[in-house]
C-alpha cells in the first residue's frame, strides 16, 4: 500500500498546524463563524446535533493496522469509544470537541491519517473498489489511480471553492463495488480493442434531491491523460456550475442542463487547450505510485485448504459465515473476508474501539497488514489464507464481528439520521434495527438472498436510498417521522434509481411493509432471481398491492 | 483606503494603490483607473491611446477571455470575489497567467481573506486588497504555510513529484 | 412558550439560555412567553456572544404532564441525546427533567427553526 514519505508527512504536519492556528483565531474572535466554517469543514469538522463530528479520510478505504489502532485510540480518548464507517469509505466520530480537534489532527498525522477535504465544496475522498489488489476480476489496481487523484486534488488551488462538493469513484472490476454511476465523476478502468488501458469517464451522477445515473461523456480516456481530463471537467464545472442555489449546484445539474453531448464538447474543448506535459503526471510518478501497490509476497498455496474444509463440515455457523462473508481471491489458497458491522441489535456501520483493535490485530497477523472500508459500511480483510479462516472467524465471533449477513436483508446501509445529524428529518438507525431484528433468522435471510436495503434520514441521501433494492427515505410529516419506500434501485454496474412505491408510513409499519415485500418476492420469483431482478421483471404493481392492501 | 498588499519578487509588501476604482456611474477621473468590463469596452481604447494606465475589473460571472486581445495594453486586471466561497476568480487568474500570458498585475478584490491567500498566490494573483485587515506579514504567513504542493499552479512552485525526482 | 438554545463553540455541547448564562440541562432553561420581547432580545444578546456559542435560536416548548419539553422531535433529541444509545448524551443523567421530555408526546415541527433544512 502507499507509504507516506517525508514530504507527505510534512504536508500533513503543515496542515495540522494550519488548522490549529485557524481554531485559535476563531476562539480568539479574529475570524467569524461564517469565515471559519468552510475552514473547519475542509478539515472534516461538522457541528451536529449533540457535538462536533469529525470525518477522518480513509483514502480509497485503505488502512493498515497501525492506522486502525490509532482510530481506536481516538475513539477512546476523544470520543465515546466508537466510530462510524461511512458510505464514502471514511470514518466519523460523533462526539468531538472543537478545542481538542487540533490535537486529534496531530495524532492522526502521526500515522499518515488526516481529515483533509472530507467536507466542503472541494474534491472529497476519492473512493475505490474495496477488493482492489485482491480480486481476480480487476483490469488494473484502481488504488493507483485513486492515490494519484488524492494527491492532485489535495489543496488544489483552483478547485477548492467549487459550487458544491465533488466526489470521484474509481472501479476496475466487472462488478462495481463503488456506485461509480452515481458519483460526480465515475472512472471505470477498461481496455479498448487495442488492449490499451483507459477510463470510461462518467460525469454527472448523483443522489440527493435530484438523483441521476451519470452519462458516459468519454468511452475511452488513455490512463496517462487522467489528470488533464479531470482538470478540464473541474474547470468547466467551476466556471459554469450554478452558485445561486445550493440545491442546484452539483455538476449533475450542469450536465443535465447542457445535455451530455454539449457538456462533453465543452470538456473536450477545454481539454484540447491543456498541455499534457504540464497537466498530466509524468510516467516516473505513475510508476512510483504503482510501485507502492505492487503485488505482495503471497505464498504459493494449494487452491484448497483441509483446515478450511474441515471447519466448514464441522461447524454450520462457520459454514454459513464462509458462504456469505468470504469471497474468492485472485491467489490460490487465499480469500477475501468481509466483516459485517451490521449485527442485528447494533448501529449499522459502527465499531467500538475494542472491535477496531481486534480488526487491527487480525489485519496485521492474517491479512498482510491490510484492511479496507466498503461504501456499504462494512470492513474487509483482503488477503486471508483459507488455512487461517477458522482462527480469524473465531476472533471475529468473540468480538461480535462475525454476523454472516453480507449482502443479505439485514446488511442494511443507514445514515446516522436524526439521532446525530443536523440535516436530518427523521431517524434512520431505529428503522434499520427494527428491520434487522424482524429478519434475524439466518436461514430465512439466506433464503431471501441478496437484498440491499438503504435508509436515509433526509433527502441528502447519505444512506444511498436512491440505489437501494429497497430504499427508505425518512421525512418529517407534521412533526412525526414518516418513511417513504422505493424499489428497484442499484448502485452496481447495472445502476438504476429506485422508484417510489407509495405513500409514506410511520416507523412501526415499516417492518410489516418489508415483510410484505419479501413475501411477495418469494412467492413470484423465478429461478435464481434476486429481489432486484424480480422487481425489474414483475414491476411495482404486485409489491405495491402487497404493502398497501389495507387502506391506512 | 483599504491596504493593498503586493507580491514583489517573493515578498509581500504594503503598497499605495495608484489606481482609482471607477464605478460605472462615475465620471472617469485623472490618473490610473480600473473600469468595469462594460465601461472598458466603451472607452478603454480611447484612454489607452491617450497614454493612460488602465485596469479592468472582472466580475465572477464574466469571462476573462473577453480581454484576450486587450491584455498586452492593460496594466492590471482586478478579479472580484463577491463572496470568498465563489471560486471562479481562481480559474480566471490561472487562465490570465497560463493561457492568456498576462504579465501585468492580477489583483484580488472583494471578499478577500487571509485564509485563502495560499490558493490565490498559487493561481497567479500578485496583489491583494484584503477585506479582513490583514497586514503583509499576516498575508505572507498564511500564503507560506505549506512547504510542499502536490500539483502545478500558475506560480513557480514545483509539485511534489518534481521534488522527489 | 419558548426557550433559547445554541451549541457551545468549544465543544459543540447543546446549551440553553438562562438569564444571560448558558446551561446544559433543558429543565433549567429560562422560558419565555411567545409574545415576550425578552425572547428576541435574548437572541440578540446571544448573537453577540460569538466566542461562546454558535447559532442561537428560539424553540417552541410545550407543557407536558411531567414538565416542559420542546415541541419538535429534533429539539427533544438535542435536549436528550441519541435514541440508539441511551447512555450517551444528557439523557444519561436521568432525573425528572429528562423523564418529562421522554414522556412528552404530540411532537410538531418547531416554528422557531423552519429554515433547518436550508442550512449548509
Amino acid at each position: 500500500m502507499y507509504r507516506y514519505d517525508a514530504i507527505d508527512k510534512e504536508f500533513l504536519a503543515d496542515r495540522a498546524n494550519e488548522f490549529r492556528e485557524q481554531v485559535g483565531r476563531r476562539l480568539a474572535g479574529s475570524i467569524t463563524e461564517d469565515q471559519f466554517k468552510p475552514l473547519r469543514l475542509m478539515n472534516g469538522l461538522y457541528l451536529q446535533l449533540h457535538a462536533y463530528m469529525l470525518r477522518v479520510a480513509v483514502p480509497y478505504g485503505s488502512l493498515d493496522s497501525r492506522q486502525m489502532r490509532r482510530l481506536a485510540h481516538i475513539a477512546r480518548t476523544y470520543d465515546k469509544g466508537y466510530g462510524h464507517f461511512t458510505t464514502r469509505q471514511n470514518i466519523q466520530f460523533n462526539w468531538i470537541k472543537l478545542g481538542q480537534a487540533p490535537d486529534i489532527l496531530d495524532q492522526l498525522a502521526d500515522v499518515d491519517l488526516h481529515a483533509i477535504q472530507t467536507s466542503g465544496n472541494c474534491i472529497r475522498n476519492t473512493t475505490a473498489d474495496p477488493f482492489a489488489g485482491a480480486t481476480a476480476e480487476e483490469i488494473d489496481d484502481p488504488r493507483v489511480w485513486s492515490e494519484l487523484i488524492r494527491q492532485w486534488s489535495t489543496l488544489h488551488p483552483e478547485f477548492s471553492f467549487l459550487p458544491r462538493k465533488f466526489k470521484i469513484a474509481v472501479t476496475a472490476a466487472a462488478k462495481d463495488r463503488t456506485a461509480a454511476r452515481v458519483h460526480d465523476i465515475g472512472l471505470v478502468l477498461r481496455r479498448n480493442r487495442a488492449g490499451e488501458l483507459g477510463f470510461e469517464v462518467i460525469v454527472g451522477g448523483g443522489q440527493g434531491r435530484t438523483p441521476y445515473i451519470g452519462p458516459t461523456i468519454r468511452e475511452h480516456l488513455p490512463v496517462g491523460r487522467l489528470l488533464s481530463y479531470l482538470e478540464a471537467v473541474l474547470r468547466v464545472y467551476n466556471r459554469h456550475g450554478r452558485r445561486d442555489n445550493i440545491y442546484k449546484a452539483r455538476i449533475k445539474i450542469l450536465v443535465a442542463a447542457l445535455g451530455r453531448d454539449e457538456f462533453a464538447r465543452q470538456v473536450e474543448e477545454e481539454w484540447s487547450k491543456l498541455d499534457s506535459a504540464l497537466a498530466d503526471a509524468p510516467d516516473t510518478e505513475l510508476a512510483r505510485i504503482r510501485g507502492a501497490f505492487t503485488p505482495l509476497n503471497f505464498e504459493a498455496l494449494p487452491a484448497t485448504s483441509a483446515a478450511f474444509d474441515a471447519a466448514r463440515a464441522a461447524d454450520p455457523a462457520f459454514a454459513r459465515f464462509a458462504r456469505n462473508n468470504v469471497k474468492p481471491h485472485k491467489k490460490a489458497g487465499y480469500a477475501i473476508v468481509e466483516i459485517s458491522l451490521k449485527a442485528h441489535h447494533a448501529t449499522p456501520g459502527d465499531a467500538s474501539a475494542d472491535q477496531m483493535d481486534v480488526v487491527a490485530d487480525l489485519a496485521q497477523r492474517y491479512s498482510l497488514d491490510d484492511v479496507r472500508v466498503t461504501h456499504e459500511q462494512n470492513l474487509v480483510l483482503p488477503h486471508v489464507k483459507l488455512d487461517d479462516l477458522p482462527t480469524v472467524y473465531a476472533a471475529l465471533q468473540a468480538a461480535g464481528l462475525a454476523t454472516p449477513n453480507i449482502g443479505l436483508i439485514s446488511d442494511i446501509i443507514a445514515c446516522p439520521g436524526l439521532d446525530y445529524c443536523a440535516l436530518a428529518n427523521a431517524r434512520a438507525i431505529p428503522i434499520a434495527q427494527s428491520i434487522a431484528q424482524r429478519f434475524e433468522d439466518a436461514d430465512r435471510a439466506e433464503l431471501i438472498g441478496e437484498l440491499k436495503i438503504k435508509i436515509s434520514g433526509c433527502i441528502n441521501a447519505c444512506g444511498h436510498h436512491h440505489v437501494g433494492n429497497i430504499g427508505i427515505l425518512g421525512v418529517d410529516k407534521k412533526g412525526e417521522e414518516f418513511y417513504q419506500l422505493s424499489l428497484g434501485g442499484s448502485g452496481q454496474e447495472d445502476a438504476s434509481l429506485a422508484q417510489i412505491l407509495g405513500p409514506g408510513m410511520s416507523a412501526e409499519k415499516v417492518p410489516d411493509a418489508i415483510e410484505a415485500l419479501v413475501d411477495t418476492y418469494l412467492s413470484i420469483r423465478q429461478g435464481e432471481e434476486r429481489f432486484l431482478d424480480t422487481v425489474r421483471r414483475a414491476g411495482m404493481a404486485p409489491f405495491k398491492e402487497a404493502v398497501y392492501a389495507d387502506a391506512h | 483606503m483599504p491596504t493593498l498588499i503586493r507580491l514583489i519578487e517573493g515578498r509581500y509588501e504594503a503598497a499605495e494603490d495608484v489606481f482609482t476604482d471607477v464605478a460605472d456611474e462615475d465620471v472617469t477621473p485623472d490618473g490610473p483607473v480600473i473600469l468595469s468590463l462594460a465601461r472598458f469596452q466603451a472607452e478603454g481604447d480611447a484612454l489607452i491611446s491617450a497614454g493612460r494606465k488602465v485596469g479592468v475589473r472582472i466580475q465572477s460571472d464574466e469571462e476573462v477571455e473577453t480581454l484576450a486581445y486587450d491584455l498586452p495594453r492593460l496594466a492590471l486586471v482586478a478579479l472580484v470575489f463577491p463572496k470568498y466561497r465563489d471560486g471562479r476568480a481562481y480559474t480566471s487568474a490561472r487562465l490570465l497567467r497560463q493561457r492568456l500570458g498576462f504579465t501585468g498585475e492580477v489583483r484580488a478584490v472583494g471578499d478577500v481573506l487571509r485564509e485563502q491567500a495560499g490558493f490565490m498566490v498559487r493561481c497567479g494573483f500578485d496583489s491583494f486588497a484584503p477585506a479582513d485587515g490583514s497586514t503583509p506579514a499576516e498575508w505572507a504567513h498564511a500564503a507560506g504555510r505549506f512547504r510542499h504542493v502536490y500539483q502545478r499552479g500558475a506560480d513557480a512552485r514545483a509539485p511534489v513529484f518534481e521534488e522527489r525526482a | 412558550m419558548k426557550a433559547l438554545t445554541a451549541n457551545r463553540l468549544i465543544d459543540g455541547e447543546v446549551v440553553f439560555w438562562k438569564s444571560g448564562q448558558w446551561i446544559e440541562r433543558f429543565a433549567d432553561a429560562q422560558f419565555f412567553a411567545d409574545d415576550d420581547a425578552a425572547g428576541p432580545e435574548a437572541v440578540q444578546a446571544a448573537l453577540a456572544q460569538s466566542r461562546v456559542i454558535v447559532e442561537p435560536y428560539l424553540i417552541d416548548i410545550v407543557e407536558a404532564p411531567g414538565g416542559w419539553a420542546p415541541v419538535s422531535y429534533r429539539e427533544r433529541l438535542r435536549a436528550l441525546g441519541p435514541t440508539n444509545e441511551p447512555t450517551h448524551g444528557k439523557q444519561a443523567e436521568g432525573g425528572a427533567g429528562v423523564e418529562a421530555i421522554l414522556a412528552a408526546t404530540g411532537a410538531a415541527r418547531s416554528t422557531g427553526r423552519v429554515d433547518l433544512i436550508r442550512r449548509k
